[in-house]
């Protein structure tokens, strides 16, 4: 390959001028002639009966135009994975965020005024608020309809005979860890505009990251609420953060939807910050039970999972991050017995969907504990058996993952060296220092059928690039290295490109901006449309230079041979040409690309992403006996990225996932009490600020990744997957006390060095 | 639902404007009014600002320490002869919310909306603020420690208002500090809060305690050297926040410690007699066991920052760091 | 009952009718329709709203609106030269990879404004004081930070 002139450099984010003058409009900022305003009633109570629902003074308050409950939402319509969740809710209510009745009004406070005069009668329920509870036989059932509580979704993997390989294992641990509710905390808070054409056609005006899929949903919903086989057209807004929090509908939609319909003017629904907390779904907690062994030689043997997930009242992607947890269950390190059950169980609780790494932080967590804990009865030093296990390129794994690049070791290497591993370990003055790795899907993940993402490409007659692709920008850069791919392909300046990614009725297809699959498979349909539109530029170029279109290259615009620098043709030129000739051309390219991964077969196993991308995390902590508090005194993220399209885009997201990580791993816990979230703000949810940022050094490994795009695979969510336990095993290597149980609160510190101490004094006999 | 605003120019105008409007609130920097309002707690007809009344945020620094009644924690944080004098208040000055919140935050806003975190109280009261109110009756003074009631609670009759604080002078051989308890390292409240103020006197060499000091060394290990050195505590104020319903002086630990040579033994006896003081609760922003933990340990460190400080004038002491 | 009160912003002096319990904020995005300021939270307690008054920055979400008269007010739509070209913050920020998703950026810029205008030369940990009443979820803050070193003259890119 010739020399890169945008690939691997440094380049500006193309929204950043835009975004620093204030100029971005994010759906907060959007308003169109004639909107309403909306506003939604939550239930009071986590579990009741609604006896009485009035909404007769709210009707009547000046400047409301219209009130809905489930009584105005048609047919029995119901939304998510398992069709368990209706837009309003009628006769009882599950939990605290149930929504039951809404408004659309002339402006948002008389929205909010009006909200105050529903007249709502409850019976309130007793509530199950812990799965473990309403797992039992007897238990009262959250969804009547439904014969038990524990949800129809077994997610099961059996890799080998784990059975076995536990009696011929050397050693064996075995303990439970627990993860907390954490949740996005997205600057910009949710919001959609809903408006109807003459032909109830709908625009959604939305900060969604699944363009295509809520196209469906919106569909689905318009079709049983009586307008069948409508247009549906979804234009982004500038997306304040995603994080994950906008790969589901949700209920706000469907009513702003309902009430447009209804109102027939736009509806405009913003979520305060409250609703942003208590409405939305945050990250699923889990309870896991996890048994790693090896044999004398600390090869592991085996690695048993079980785990009981608190599925809330109605079902989002929380229920499906299992399907994410079994990559690292099975897949990091090299373990030959691999077994995992995973339950997901309904409550009166709120409900989870996706957040940042999909449920993998929250196994990685269990996994890379316990590997300490294995290696400390083992003997071995943690990254010793780390090093002894780690994956390498070309290795089949038992969930049948075809690992390619793989840079772990290289990951590793780097974090001993720069924590200087082997001159802090085991000092125990209060500092100790602690790892842990990481595999999460760099090339795409089939999660459902399609993996795939659309990109046309069209130039105009001076030579500026219009590519319309289907990858959303949610802050992560996805425009930018887009831009950056076409324009390192096409031979021209990135100024020349224009990155269209907003609008579906003009954008092509895509599934999502998750799973960290942007870069790679956005990316590689981008460059697939510019190598055809480059072919069609050098055909015509080759014809009007009178040479072999073979010799020809594009650099800064200008088409010359290389066999004879003195042939030139510009760019533009190519284009006039092409363009004002009788019968003349156009020049556009399309490309699909869905990448050759595989859907899980009926066993969960299969090649679920192109590529693995591997990381390391290091962490030197200095803990203060006697409050507990732990500081970061020094944190190593090393990742393999396959090539850096963009460096300093990269670093981004890995210091942007590190301090989220640090965030989940030391201070965030949504603290519920009887379903009723206590810390629903900022001053209570506590998110790292620009003060509790630590000494951190980002490390970029680069292996090369065939399959992908001038060699990269994702970067999106690695960055907060082993931070967790990394900071845990650091800690006990400070002061050998092991928090199992997120976050590692200072009172979680302290009452462990408390009972390590009674412990130690009854032991010696004092 | 919302409010006219007035902005009188003297103090009597605004006391009259109090006395001559129904269900009417004083507000300074708003920080804790304006999310009152917001959050529906409260719900006035008139706001009463008191930002534009002439000289009323001065800090004046003859006869002690004069602060104005909408003196702002910005102004406190940048004021060097506080950094120098009253550390303890510069400590919470600085500490407070965010810059933004510093800006038009002022003390009197703070101690008047007395939350039992609110960091400026302990400082206040280890350092023997008066408070000075007027009001229709005319102008009071009482000390701080009087003016707290409980929860929210101030000793403010109606239509009075906070004019400032008076606190006496120290001299050189007087040290304050104040640890704010913290989860994160800003826009935090304290799990619990500890202010301290010492006036030291040394039996034997003055080089020596600054010794125990510059060393990094255990806390173990100052205290012994400062009792080889014979370092007395002649006058001590300890106060302590969030562990009671308003903020409390740890009095019998004060006396324990008064008048008595500093020592491993005697730092340990104040640390429990101090924790036995304290009455804190169980909330979503901390545990009672924790809380009671940290009053022991803070105590400490507060001390031993209020001496060094004494030691060590120069020396950028902050509050939050061991040596 | 509604008032008209003027006061500079963005250097033009501006008349504008208000109601007295609209905050600043409300005032600069629905009334003035200046919508790069952002409501983050209401509370005070994320800074997106951060703006300049006489100097200082303040949260515009908890700032009363008939305390702004009289004052100086500047919003991130204020810090272009005339000619259009960036402020070397805004620039910086460019540069230097401070903007992931954006919604905290102009908040982020007032505040390290404020901090310049009044410190030429800030710290290290001047500058982290300077915006921890800024949160942002994307960036983890070290381009922030590294975006106002160069600024403040502490960093060469």
């Amino acid at each position: 390959m010739s020399d890169l002139t945008t690939v691997g450099k440094k380049i500006t984010k193309r929204d950043a001028p835009l975004k620093v003058t204030g100029g971005a409009s994010y759906i907060q900022d959007l308003k169109i002639p004639g909107m309403l305003y909306g506003g939604i009633l939550y239930s009071k109570y986590a579990h009741a009966k609604i006896l009485k629902l009035d909404t007769t003074k709210a009707e009547r308050l000046p400047g409301v135009i219209a009130v809905i409950t489930a009584a105005d939402v048609p047919g029995n319509f119901r939304f998510g994975i398992m069709k368990d969740n209706p837009p309003l809710k009628a006769g009882r209510v599950r939990s605290t965020r149930d929504e039951i009745a809404a408004v659309a009004a002339v402006s948002a406070e008389i929205a909010a005024a009006a909200l105050e005069l529903i007249e709502v009668e409850y019976e309130e329920l007793p509530g199950i608020f812990d799965p473990l509870e309403a797992m039992k036989a007897g238990a009262p059932l959250i969804h009547e309809e439904m014969k038990s509580n524990i949800l129809k979704m077994p997610w099961k993997l059996v890799c080998g005979d784990v059975e076995a390989a536990k009696n011929e294992s050397a050693y064996v641990v075995s303990d439970t860890f627990r993860t907390q509710w954490a949740t996005h905390c997205c600057l910009g808070t949710s919001g959609c505009i809903a408006v109807f054409d003459m032909g109830n056609n709908l625009t959604m005006y939305s900060n969604t990251q699944i363009p295509s899929l809520a196209q469906n949903d919106y569909f689905e919903a318009l079709s049983a609420f009586g307008l069948k086989n409508r247009r549906v057209r979804i234009v982004q807004s500038a997306i304040g953060g995603g994080f994950g929090s906008k790969l589901d509908t949700y209920a706000y939609e469907y009513i702003a939807i309902l009430l447009s319909m209804k109102t027939r003017k736009p509806v405009k629904f913003i979520f305060s910050r409250e609703e942003e907390f208590f409405a939305t779904s945050p990250r699923q907690c889990t309870i896991t039970k996890i048994s790693q062994g090896c044999d004398k030689d600390g090869r592991l043997t085996f690695r048993e999972i079980e785990m009981v997930l608190d599925n809330g009242a109605y079902t989002s992607w929380g229920a499906t991050t299992p399907s994410v947890m079994m990559m690292p269950i099975s897949s990091l390190y090299k373990v030959p017995n691999v077994k995992y059950v995973a339950q997901c169980v309904y409550t009166n609780n709120t409900y989870s969907q996706a957040m940042r790494g999909y449920g993998n932080p929250q196994a990685t967590f269990a996994i890379e504990s316990s590997l300490d804990q294995l290696a400390e009865e083992a003997g071995l030093d943690p990254y010793e058996l780390r090093l002894r296990n780690a994956n390498e390129p070309g290795e089949l794994t038992p969930q049948n993952f075809k690992v390619t690049s793989c840079g772990l070791k290289e990951c590793m290497a780097e974090v001993v060296k720069r924590l200087d591993w082997k001159g802090k370990k085991g000092n125990g003055n209060g500092r100790g220092v602690g790892m842990a790795s990481l595999i999460h899907v760099g090339g795409g993940a089939r999660v459902y059928k399609s993996d795939g993402c659309g990109t046309i490409i069209k130039m105009d007659d001076r030579g500026k690039v219009d590519v319309l692709t289907g990858a959303t920008e949610i802050g992560q850069g996805s425009e930018t290295v887009i831009a950056q791919i076409v324009a390192e392909t096409l031979g021209v300046s990135i100024d020349d490109i224009n990155v269209i990614n907003n609008d579906t009725d003009v954008c092509p297809w895509d599934v999502g901006a998750h799973a960290s699959r942007s870069t790679f498979v956005a990316g590689n349909s981008a460059l697939g449309a510019a190598q055809k539109i480059r072919e069609q530029m050098l055909a015509v170029a080759a014809q009007n230079m009178d040479v072999d279109p073979a010799v020809l290259d594009i650099k800064n615009g200008v088409v010359f041979s290389t066999q004879d620098k003195e042939k030139i043709m510009p760019l533009s030129k190519v284009l006039r040409k092409a363009h004002y000739t009788p019968g003349g051309n156009m020049f556009t390219a399309e490309h699909f690309y869905d990448p050759p991964n595989e859907n899980f077969d009926k066993e969960f196993k299969g090649n679920l992403s192109v590529s693995y991308a591997y990381g390391v995390h290091g962490v030197e902590v200095e803990v203060d006996r006697e409050t507990g508090q732990i500081k970061i005194l020094n944190y190593i993220a090393a990742h393999d990225v396959g090539k850096a399209i963009n460096p300093m885009l990269l670093e981004g997201q890995i210091y942007g996932g590190g301090l989220m990580g640090i965030g989940y791993a030391l201070g965030e816990t949504m603290i519920y009490e009887k379903g009723h979230l206590k810390n629903g703000n900022f001053l209570d949810y506590k998110i790292p600020t620009a003060k509790d940022v630590p000494p951190v050094q980002a490390v970029i490994v680069e292996t090369d990744e065939q399959a992908g795009p001038f060699g990269a695979k994702g970067i999106g969510e690695p960055g907060l997957v082993p931070t967790a336990p990394a900071i845990a095993n650091a800690i006990y290597d400070a002061v050998g006390v092991r928090i199992r149980d997120l976050p590692i609160t200072p009172e979680k510190v302290l009452r462990a060095l408390q009972e390590k101490a009674q412990a130690d004094a009854e032991r010696s006999g004092a | 639902m919302g409010f006219e605003y007035h902005k009188p120019h003297t103090v009597k105008a605004a006391v009259d404007l109090m006395q001559s409007l129904e269900n009417a609130k004083f507000i300074a920097g708003g920080t804790d009014v304006m999310v009152l309002i917001r959050q529906k707690k409260i719900a006035p007809a008139h706001l009463i600002s008191l930002r534009n009344i002439d000289g009323f945020s001065i800090i004046d620094n003859e006869d002690g320490l004069q602060i104005g009644g909408s003196a702002t924690l910005s102004d406190i944080a940048a004021n060097d002869f506080i950094q120098q004098r009253y550390s303890a208040l510069t400590d919470a000055a600085t500490q407070l919310g965010s810059r933004q919140i510093r800006n038009v935050a002022t003390v009197s806003g703070n101690i008047c909306n007395a939350a039992p975190s609110a960091d400026t109280a302990c400082p206040l009261l280890v350092l023997d603020a008066d408070v000075k109110i007027t009001g229709p009756q005319g102008a009071r003074q009482l000390p701080l420690d009087d003016f707290f009631l409980g929860a929210n609670r101030v000793d403010l009759k109606p239509g009075e208002l906070v004019t400032g604080f008076h606190l006496p002078p120290f001299g050189m051989n007087t040290g304050s500090a104040y640890i704010k308890h913290t989860r994160r390292q800003a826009m935090d409240l304290p799990m619990v809060g500890i202010a301290v103020r010492v006036t030291i006197k040394i039996g034997g060499s003055e080089i020596g305690c600054k010794d125990a000091f510059c060393t990094i060394d255990s806390i173990s290990n100052i205290l012994r050297r400062l009792e080889d050195e014979e370092l007395r505590c002649e006058e001590v104020r300890i106060a302590m926040g969030v562990v009671a319903p308003r903020p409390v002086r740890a009095r019998r630990a004060e006396a324990a410690l008064q008048g008595k040579v500093i020592s491993e033994a005697l730092f340990k006896e104040v640390a429990e007699i101090a924790a036995a003081e304290a009455q804190p609760r169980d909330s979503i922003r901390g545990e009672a066991w924790y809380r009671r933990e940290m009053v022991k340990v803070l105590t400490k460190r507060a001390i031993l920052k209020a001496v060094d400080r004494v030691l060590r004038p120069d020396d950028m002491i902050h509050p939050d760091r061991l040596w | 009952m509604k008032q008209k009160i003027t006061f500079k912003l963005n250097n033009e002096e501006r008349l504008v009718e208000v109601d007295p319990a609209w905050t600043l904020l409300y005032v600069l995005r629905e009334v003035l329709e200046l919508t790069g300021t952002k409501e983050g939270c209401g509370y005070g307690e994320c800074g997106a709203c951060t703006v300049i008054i006489d100097g200082q920055s303040v949260n515009s979400c908890l700032y009363p609106i008939l305390e702004v008269e009289g004052r100086t007010v500047t919003t991130i739509e204020g810090l272009r030269e005339a000619s259009g070209e960036l402020h070397p913050l805004q620039q910086a920020f460019v540069n230097e990879g401070a903007v992931q998703c954006g919604f905290c950026t102009a908040g982020m810029i007032m505040s390290a404004k404020a901090l310049i205008d009044q410190n030429a030369k800030p710290t290290e940990a001047d500058i982290k004081e300077s915006i921890a009443g800024n949160l942002c979820r994307c960036t983890g803050y070290v381009q922030i930070i590294d975006a106002i070193k160069t600024v403040a003259g502490g960093r060469r890119t």
